[in-house]
């Protein structure tokens, strides 16, 4: 069973169409990046998958069961988890802070317990703090060391991201989508970011969709990539297909109106 | 690290704290007169409604404008329970008493005497009676809460606060018409409520305690944390699996709850319970104690409370009447203080000129106000008296407008008072390891494959990284990569210094503050392979004087700057 399923979802803001009759699969173990240029819905396929927005007809999918109508704190529940494509941490809070933020709902003890600190709250708290670390390892000593009781506001760009990261991994999540996880970086981060959703992937065991434009990231890292444009799935299939086809180019680069003939033909 | 907290020493400082106050009230009680004991009961009382609303204010971030209406509730149901028998005889042959005799027989004593439990029913043991009409009071008042939080799903910001306000005012309202009458007595209310409880100082200061306590252990759980995400992210916290609509109606119940509590003490520390003992006014008073002690901090809320009720009970010297003379005296010190407290602002915070025009005509004023109001307090306009009424509210808004203006996150900002920031404890610093270890992270020079820093000095920082490496050793699973505290793999080939823009972009700044004096590893110029040969001197490489220069260079640049604008304006002008 694939891990996710998206079946002919549409959705409409008014008489702009989001996305048509999208569908497409993601197996599990799989790194998929879904390109497109700007305005073709990929973060508003990310909004539908994560239960901000309800699909207007169309089924979604996580191992057979359905996430449509859930809310995004229920999507998460049920195993989805992602991140944000202009960052959405909580700023006044520790790097640890927000690492353990996700795994409350998962180990959940009623209040007064808390309050009172019982042994079962102590117990998960404990196990809260572990998986954190546990999360934040994944991108080494940069968050690991004195890093980890900084607030937020003081981190750079780069290491906020990985944060936001290691958030979306703590949740428990099996399933991560990335908007843009190398936005803002610089050459080496970047690099260093393919390596690490490689590892979220080998070492974590997490089925990966992510949104991206930097398309060497794209082709190093993806088993498969799908092209949207104005909110229909155009291309699908490996990096090197996909970049070559005609459409891709087309809804990329524009069309030249003197070689119609020669596209047809390809 | 929070785990290695000393907690023993810390449960031991507490302890011994709680002990000095509580030796204090006593000696308050029973020495400090009456005015002093009410004032700090007082302070108990709203301490504990204050610290309930920062809950929601502070903590979860929604602005509640009903805290009255709950207190009231808690109020009005622990007075009628504990109302003695001559007070509902004397509301009972009242003419205008709204009370049928089913509500007027509603009391914790008839309750114990219908159980049985008649040992309860004496007068020695109101206070269990006192307690359990208090434990009702806050019980009512939290499904109330329930209540609000609903329409609080759904309404966020500015229109939640404009409808906890409604809420407030509709609790209060609708508590006087014929519906409710039967258990509020109308507008007459009940008088005659026990005050034992509410203005003994061991009753308030242990309630008191104990929401301090639960509320302070709740924030740094993991329950507070949730709050504290909604707070800070609402669409990220739902994103991250928090139950929005579930944490935010818990935070008003809890916060309800302890509102009830003091609604019931505030009740027996008036020893009466009429309507317009619960204005809007109070939630304005705890929203100022929030302000100022700092939103979301429980200590700096308490700081605020005092401070509020400070001016409210030793404020009536300004509500006087005084002589003219005496209020343009106080009017002009008032005006030199703020010429003069502007000058030693734009000293502190390096702002150019520090005598600013403003500064100096406001100062001018005060002093010639001052001086005229001292030197001549018979000249003729000083004729007559003036009495300001409200001045001790007047005295809180500008206190308000003040902190607003100077630091708008409050006294204590979001932090709460710890031994460990005490006793200057700085968990948070990094150790000298850790900054070498994060140095070297950062400065793309020095672990650039086979740079020049590998032959020198890097070892040394690398060595020191990779102790510092944490839970997980890439090092140890990837023999090529021993000796980096990040694999090689993870570098850029090239190495980001081929590029003159990135070579620029990525070096921080901050590599010179945080490197160690002598290892040569931070020297600036590692890329260039010069530490080995270096001299002695030159080698102790991170100028602690060059990089504050710089950093210090850069605001010169920008003070500078400021400074010529308003030179600029004054030549204009």
């Amino acid at each position: 069973m694939s891990m996710l399923s998206v079946r002919d979802v549409s959705k409409s803001f008014g008489g702009l169409q989001a996305t048509h009759q999208l569908s497409f699969d993601v197996e599990p173990g799989e790194i998929v990046s879904v390109i497109g240029p700007n305005g073709a819905g990929k973060t508003t396929l990310f909004n539908l998958i994560t239960g901000v927005y309800t699909p207007d007809e169309g089924d979604i999918q996580l191992e057979g069961t359905s996430l449509v109508g859930r809310s995004p704190d229920q999507v998460v529940g049920a195993g989805i988890a992602r991140t944000f494509q202009n960052l959405r941490l909580f700023t006044n809070l520790s790097v640890l802070e927000n690492v353990l933020i996700p795994q409350h709902r998962r180990r959940h003890v009623p209040w007064w317990q808390a309050v009172l600190r019982t042994r079962s709250y102590r117990e998960a708290e404990r196990v809260m703090h572990e998986r954190a670390l546990e999360a934040l390892s994944f991108f080494g000593p940069r968050l690991m060391s004195f890093r980890l009781h900084q607030p937020v506001y003081v981190l750079s760009y780069a290491n906020r991201r990985r944060t936001e990261m290691a958030r979306a991994m703590a949740t428990g999540a099996k399933m991560l989508l990335l908007d843009e996880p190398s936005a803002g970086m610089n050459p080496k981060e970047t690099k260093e970011i393919t390596q690490i959703i490689r590892r979220m992937r080998d070492e974590g065991g997490y089925t990966i969709l992510l949104v991206e434009h930097k398309m060497n990231l794209v082709g190093e890292i993806s088993d498969r990539v799908i092209v949207l444009d104005y909110g229909r799935k155009i291309a699908e299939g490996a990096y090197e297909d996909v970049v070559n086809d005609p459409a891709v180019l087309e809804a990329y680069l524009g069309k030249r109106s003197d070689d119609a003939s020669e596209e047809g033909a390809a | 690290m929070p785990g290695e907290r000393p907690i023993a020493r810390n449960t031991l400082l507490t302890l011994g704290v709680v002990a000095i106050v509580g030796l204090l009230l006593a000696w308050a009680q029973g020495v400090g007169g009456a005015k002093l004991n009410d004032t700090l009961a007082l302070f108990a009382i709203w301490g504990i409604a204050a610290l309930s609303l920062n809950l929601v204010n502070g903590t979860t971030g929604i602005l509640s404008l009903g805290h009255h209406g709950f207190m009231l509730i808690g109020g009005y149901v622990t007075a009628l329970l504990i109302l003695p028998d001559s007070a509902r005889q004397q509301i009972s042959s009242s003419a205008r008493s709204a009370m049928t005799p089913f509500t007027l027989g509603l009391s914790v004593e008839g309750a114990f005497a219908a159980l049985g439990l008649q040992a309860l029913t004496t007068p020695g043991t109101l206070w269990v009676r006192f307690l359990v009409a208090l434990l009702v009071g806050g019980l009512v008042a939290m499904v109330f809460g329930l209540i609000v939080g609903i329409p609080s799903l759904r309404l966020k910001g500015d229109y939640l606060a404009i409808v906890t306000f409604g809420f407030g005012e509709i609790i209060r309202l609708t508590a006087s018409t014929s519906l409710f009458a039967p258990f509020t007595n109308g507008a007459l209310g009940y008088a005659g409520v026990p005050s034992e409880f509410g203005k003994s100082l061991g009753w308030t200061f242990a309630l008191l305690g104990i929401t301090l306590f639960v509320l302070t252990k709740l924030k740094f759980s993991s329950h507070g944390r949730a709050l504290q995400a909604i707070r800070e992210d609402e669409i990220a916290a739902e994103a991250m699996g928090v139950a929005l609509a579930r944490h935010k109606v818990m935070a008003f119940a809890i916060s309800a709850f302890f509102a009830g509590i003091a609604g019931g003490l505030w009740v027996s520390y008036l020893s009466a319970a009429r309507l317009d003992f619960f204005l809007f006014f109070l939630t304005f008073f705890f929203l100022v104690a929030i302000s100022v002690g700092g939103t979301g901090s429980y200590t700096g809320v308490l700081m605020g409370t005092a401070v509020v009720v400070f001016v409210q009970q030793y404020g009536d010297p300004l509500e006087q009447t005084y002589p003219l003379e005496t209020w343009f005296a106080l009017v002009g010190a008032l005006v030199l203080a703020a010429g003069l407290g502007g000058a030693w602002f734009r000293r502190r915070t390096r702002l150019r000129p520090v005598w600013h025009p403003l500064t100096v005509i406001l100062a001018a004023i005060g002093a010639v106000v001052l001086a005229v109001a001292l030197l001549a307090p018979n000249w003729a306009p000083f004729d007559g008296t003036f009495q300001a009424f409200g001045m001790r509210r007047i005295l809180l808004a500008v206190l308000l407008i003040t902190i607003m203006a100077l630091r708008p996150e409050g006294i204590m900002s979001r932090a709460e008072f710890s031994w460990a920031w005490l006793l200057r404890e700085r968990t948070a610093e990094p150790s000298d390891e850790e900054r070498a270890q994060d140095a070297w992270l950062s400065n793309p020079d020095l672990n650039r494959p086979g740079g020049a820093a590998d032959a020198g000095g890097a070892g040394d920082a690398g060595d020191a990284a990779s102790t510092a490496v944490g839970r997980y050793d890439y090092a140890s699973d990837h023999p090529s990569a021993q000796g980096d505290p990040l694999p090689r793999a993870l570098l850029d080939e090239d190495g980001p210094g081929a590029h003159p823009l990135l070579e620029r972009g990525s070096k921080p700044r901050d590599v010179q503050r945080y490197g160690s004096a002598g290892d040569p590893a931070f020297h600036e110029d590692g890329s260039e392979g010069a530490p080995e040969g270096v001299p002695e001197g030159a080698a102790s490489g991170p100028d602690p004087e060059d990089a504050d220069g710089a950093a210090g260079d850069a605001r010169g640049d920008e003070r500078q700057d400021e400074h010529q604008d308003e030179r600029d304006d004054e030549g204009r002008a």
